[in-house]
């Protein structure tokens, strides 16, 4: 899934990225492999053995992997944690970082195991490919073991996900007129939705000063 | 790149291993390094405080731990002579006698690092050590089939013996076992300054300091010998007792909850007005069936069957920095434990109270604590109060917890 924005849509874009959601990723991995850029295409730093993995070991590295992300969520979300608004958006699971953070994941689990190869699907914030490619190689050392990263793919960014996406075949003006008026209403009421929201906290940042001041 | 040499980490039959974690403050010695109190030649350097879990090495697998006033007490099930270790606070002989290298004379009175405690048995290579208890500055340490060994201080009767008058608990060799009860005695819990005793069949028996009603035993004068409790747990078969401060919970078989002690902080304020209740009575709470309770110094906790955790009390409860004292049971939400629609199967297992805080562990593996943050003891690695659950990044998965007033010790199975 890739966005693409015509014209007036650019702007879209913008208030899009500030919304910062997340993203939703299937990526392949291989046991067994280490290699310098963490893909099965790269130079052979080290082959190990694996069958002592099973989807068990692996689920619970994944657990804990989400367990520290969550944890960088909630710090990085600059919001301060003794007050209840933080309680409040910590029970609805709200908190994300508006800003600038490092890569965060949301959500991370093993949809396939067949020895040795494995898929995740992963839900993060602020990714950079060469990062997904680390939490396979990451994971490999985990399990006293190696793994290279085979396949990437975005199926969702935002509120675009695979249904919405058009296959080459229907790359012509009709279906991206179609397209574009599908998916209007959604990003209006994500924006502001966030958008929103972050004039809310920057109000109550306002109160919170003005108090302080007097 | 076919001809690359393939190498083995891990076999097939590699097990996990088991590990303890310690952390909080460090002066006292609880946590079992002697290079965060005395610096030494390695690179460790003393602090005050460690903040994240340091991984404690022992001799063998610890299998039950506790933590009291500024010192700890480990356990493990073997069979051999070796097996009670302590570490910490000695000035009430709660170690034990540890004997000092420099004067063979006279004892220890801050011990840095597991030391062995060396218990009184008939048969040391065939009774097993089940469980330890640690209190304000006594200890109680359950083994299968020899009773109850108790050592430290005994001012108020809470080691199960008569008081002596003027009687220096320093340096003291005397460890005393109790044997005397209606049936084996299956789990022992040490309040700040009593003993709570609970059998197989069910009953509960204590001894100790009871201004506050915490012995149960409907006067408010000390006990030095451990006795049944009645009231409303006569006749119940009671499956688990704790307590840490200075009130008392116990959960029967079949999901009710019984409370008594002090009550200042609305601990049992849902049946009585008084602060101290000196009888155990019946809590009806309508939040499902219970199955496991913990008291800490000023606020309570239960874990219900389906695993919602509720609070109540006084103190940082859990519920954000407005909740600061209910006397109804208030739930917290399971969403703050990790639950959501992607795992909607996390569900708490256990949970466990400090002094002012608390923990709890999830089917995951995984630790949460919120509370208080004395000295560093959450092992968050920030100084601040916590006012929600709160991940502990523990390399491992977290198998039991124990909670100190300054510091925690958990017991870890590594991946």
């Amino acid at each position: 899934v890739s966005v693409l924005g015509i014209g007036h849509g650019n702007k879209l874009l913008t208030d899009l990225y500030n919304c910062h959601l997340t993203k939703v990723y299937t990526v392949g991995g291989l046991f067994g492999k280490a290699t310098d850029d963490f893909s099965d295409t790269g130079k052979l730093v080290e082959k190990t053995t694996f069958d002592h993995i099973t989807r068990e070991k692996l689920e619970r590295i994944l657990a804990v992997i989400q367990g520290t992300n969550h944890k960088a969520l909630l710090l990085h979300s600059n919001i301060d944690m003794k007050t209840q608004e933080a309680y409040e958006l910590a029970v609805k699971g709200l908190i994300r970082p508006m800003g600038k953070s490092p890569p965060i994941i949301t959500a991370i689990r093993c949809l396939q195991f067949t020895l040795p190869e494995f898929q995740l699907e992963i839900h993060c914030l602020h990714e950079t490919q060469q990062y997904l490619r680390k939490i396979v190689h990451e994971i490999g050392l985990e399990l006293k073991s190696s793994a290279a990263c085979t396949q990437v793919r975005r199926i969702r960014d935002g509120v675009f996900t695979l249904d919405d996406a058009l296959p080459r075949t229907q790359w012509n003006l009709q279906s991206i007129q179609n397209a574009i008026g599908d998916c209007q209403l959604r990003v209006k009421t994500e924006i502001e939705k966030t958008i929103g929201h972050q004039d809310l906290l920057h109000k109550m940042d306002a109160e919170m000063a003005n108090a302080a001041d007097s | 790149e076919e001809a690359a040499p393939v190498f083995q980490y891990a076999g097939k039959a590699a097990r996990r291993k088991d590990r303890v974690f310690v952390w909080g403050f460090c002066y006292s010695g609880a946590l079992g390094v002697p290079s965060f109190v005395k610096p030494d030649v390695g690179w460790k350097k003393p602090r005050r405080i460690q903040a994240t879990p340091y991984r404690l090495e022992t001799e063998e697998q610890i299998s039950s731990a506790a933590c009291g006033y500024g010192f700890t007490l480990l356990s493990s099930s073997t069979t051999d002579i070796t097996k009670v270790w302590g570490m910490g606070l000695n000035k009430d002989s709660q170690l034990g006698f540890q004997r000092s290298r420099r004067d063979r004379a006279k004892g220890y009175e801050y011990v840095l690092e597991p030391s062995p405690i060396p218990l009184p048995l008939e048969k040391p290579q065939q009774t097993r050590v089940l469980q330890v208890s640690c209190g304000r500055a006594h200890s109680l340490i359950l083994t299968d089939s020899e009773g109850v060994f108790t050592m430290g201080n005994n001012s108020y009767g809470q080691c199960g013996r008569k008081v002596v008058e003027d009687e220096t608990y320093s340096e003291s060799h005397l460890i005393h076992q109790l044997k005397e009860f209606d049936s084996r005695v299956v789990q022992v819990v040490c309040g700040q300054d009593h003993s709570l005793f609970r059998t197989k069949k069910g009953a509960v028996y204590a001894c100790g300091w009871g201004a506050d009603g915490q012995t149960g035993l409907g006067h408010y004068n000390i006990t030095s010998v451990p006795t049944k409790l009645h009231g409303d747990i006569a006749g119940v078969n009671i499956i688990q007792v704790s307590s840490y401060g200075d009130c008392c919970l116990a959960v029967s078989d079949e999901g009710d909850v019984f409370g008594w002690g002090n009550s200042e902080y609305l601990q049992l304020a849902s049946v009585t007005e008084t602060t101290q209740v000196n009888v155990p009575r019946h809590l009806p709470f309508k939040i499902g069936k219970i199955k496991e309770a913990a008291c800490g110094g000023t606020g309570n906790v239960v874990l219900t069957e389906e695993g919602n955790v509720f609070v109540w009390g006084y103190g940082i409860l859990g519920k954000g920095p407005n909740v600061i004292e209910t006397a109804v049971p208030e739930m917290i939400p399971p969403s703050l434990f990790g639950w959501s629609d992607f795992n909607p199967d996390i569900r708490v297992a256990h949970i466990r109270c400090g002094l002012s805080h608390f923990a709890a562990l999830t089917n995951r593996g995984e630790l949460f604590v919120w509370g208080k943050n004395l000295r560093g003891c959450l092992g968050t690695g920030r100084m601040e109060d916590q006012y929600f659950p709160w991940r502990v990044t523990v390399p491992g998965e977290v198998v039991d917890v124990a909670c100190g007033v300054d510091h925690m010790v958990s017991m870890v199975k590594s991946f």
